[in-house]
């Protein structure tokens, strides 16, 4: 009965080798997609080749750092790599004036369980811009983005100082040009899509904007807009109660994004939490969860 | 040209891409109404299953429904990213059982089956991707 039906799988799981690549494996198959740990276990010129084609060679030259030995004008090493053998984890970072004080770029990604590949953290810092320390408290231990501790006095200067939650100086206004670098990276080792965990609201927008949809979370997206309206749980709960609930933050995403942080979601039963984003290779899924917004 | 609408794997999301669906064909002349009502149809059943399935258990993610009219057919897909759904284990409904003896659902994919004239599942890491044709004249 179902003559016209034609199932593909192809592949579910995709089969990799230990080690590292080998001409042998690269002639045989251009299609399979490689992961980071078989470029780690690679020697460490062959890796910095590898990995320098996820910074955006213009980003590098606006800082005046070359893209191909990663100097400055100083002679010194303006960027990082960690790529460690036997591990699926890559993390890239790149600072101005050879201070992590004035880092304007940091870049994990990972293997995931799935043969794919996860971004861990990206962030794409103005070093010019005042920088808050909402990533330590006051107590001087780490924040980790406000997950696990929050510093209010440092968040409540850098929401009065245009910035979101997550955020230590305001954006680079890059997120485009780094994510189709990275995209043109992980096309050339055959992966067709790769996922992320957004932070914040606010991320889930910007990631929305760069053409990211959702595996998980969607819903809880519509139902955030749908609650932020007038009438709505959401809105009803900006009453003033706190520095980061004041009644006029539904109408942006940042003032969205620093209530949510402070917990609103309590209010329609539900956390920031589980969210998770994929982005296809060449395709903008086109999801706008906040149609017409102010950032 | 490939037009394209994204939506969570919500049942409200039905009715937006039922409209979204005829909005599209209205442009398009060589696109009666019995035609318009089966790709309807066959959208509408497809996103219950991945509302139902697809995204059971979790906070339910995306749907993109792109589409493209060409001079003798049409081609719809349908991305979702929830758990794979294996449609040529679907058993065929039995349209000769009596009602009281007929299992309640099964029958929105005997519908797509019926009124599309080629369908194709893929499915991945990257997702889930549901590609049916539905041609203008039969006899082509």
């Amino acid at each position: 009965m179902f003559k016209n039906l034609r199932v593909k799988k192809y592949p579910v799981q995709f089969e990799t080798r230990p080690g590292s690549l080998t001409s042998e494996w690269l002639l045989e198959d251009s299609d399979s997609p490689i992961i980071l740990e078989q470029i780690n276990n690679l020697p460490n010129n062959i890796k910095l080749r590898v990995y320098r084609n996820l910074l955006p060679p213009g980003l590098m030259i606006r800082f005046n750092i070359d893209p191909i030995t990663w100097k400055g004008p100083d002679g010194q090493l303006h960027v990082g790599l960690k790529a460690d053998e036997q591990t699926g984890f890559v993390h890239l970072w790149a600072h101005k004036n050879g201070s992590q004080q004035d880092e304007f770029f940091r870049l994990e990604i990972s293997d995931n369980p799935q043969r794919g590949i996860d971004i861990n953290l990206i962030h794409l810092n103005d070093p010019e811009g005042q920088r808050y320390s909402t990533d330590f408290d006051q107590d001087g231990e780490p924040t980790l983005f406000g997950t696990t501790r929050r510093n209010l006095e440092e968040e409540r200067r850098a929401m009065d100082g245009g910035l979101a939650p997550g955020q230590i100086r305001k954006n680079l206004g890059a997120s485009a040009l780094a994510f189709q670098q990275i995209e043109a990276f992980l096309a050339t080792l055959g992966h067709r899509a790769y996922f992320l965990d957004p932070l914040t609201y606010s991320s889930a927008w910007v990631f929305e904007k760069r053409g990211f949809a959702y595996v998980r979370g969607h819903k809880l997206m519509d139902d955030i807009q749908h609650e932020f309206q007038p009438g709505g749980k959401l809105h009803e709960a900006l009453d003033g109660s706190t520095t980061f609930r004041k009644s006029d933050q539904w109408r942006t995403v940042r003032g969205r994004a620093w209530a949510i942080h402070d917990g609103i979601l309590e209010n329609i039963g539900e956390q920031w939490d589980g969210l998770r984003m994929i982005k296809q290779v060449g395709r903008h899924a086109g999801v706008d969860t906040f149609p017409d917004a102010e950032f | 040209m490939i037009h394209q609408i994204s939506r969570s794997a919500e049942l409200t999301t039905l009715s937006e891409f039922r409209k979204y669906i005829a909005l599209i064909c209205s442009q398009h002349p060589e696109v009666d109404e019995n035609i318009l009502y089966d790709m309807q149809l066959a959208v509408d059943e497809a996103c219950t299953n991945i509302i139902a399935h697809g995204y059971k258990g979790m906070n339910a993610g995306s749907i993109i429904l792109s589409m493209e009219i060409n001079d003798d057919y049409a081609e719809i897909n349908l991305t979702d990213f929830g758990h794979a759904f294996e449609p040529s284990r679907s058993p065929a409904p039995n349209l000769d059982a009596g009602l009281e003896d007929r299992p309640t659902g099964g029958f929105g994919l005997f519908f797509i089956y019926q009124t599309m004239d080629n369908i194709d599942y893929t499915t991945n890491v990257y997702g889930n991707r549901l590609t049916f044709i539905k041609r203008f004249n039969n006899n082509v």
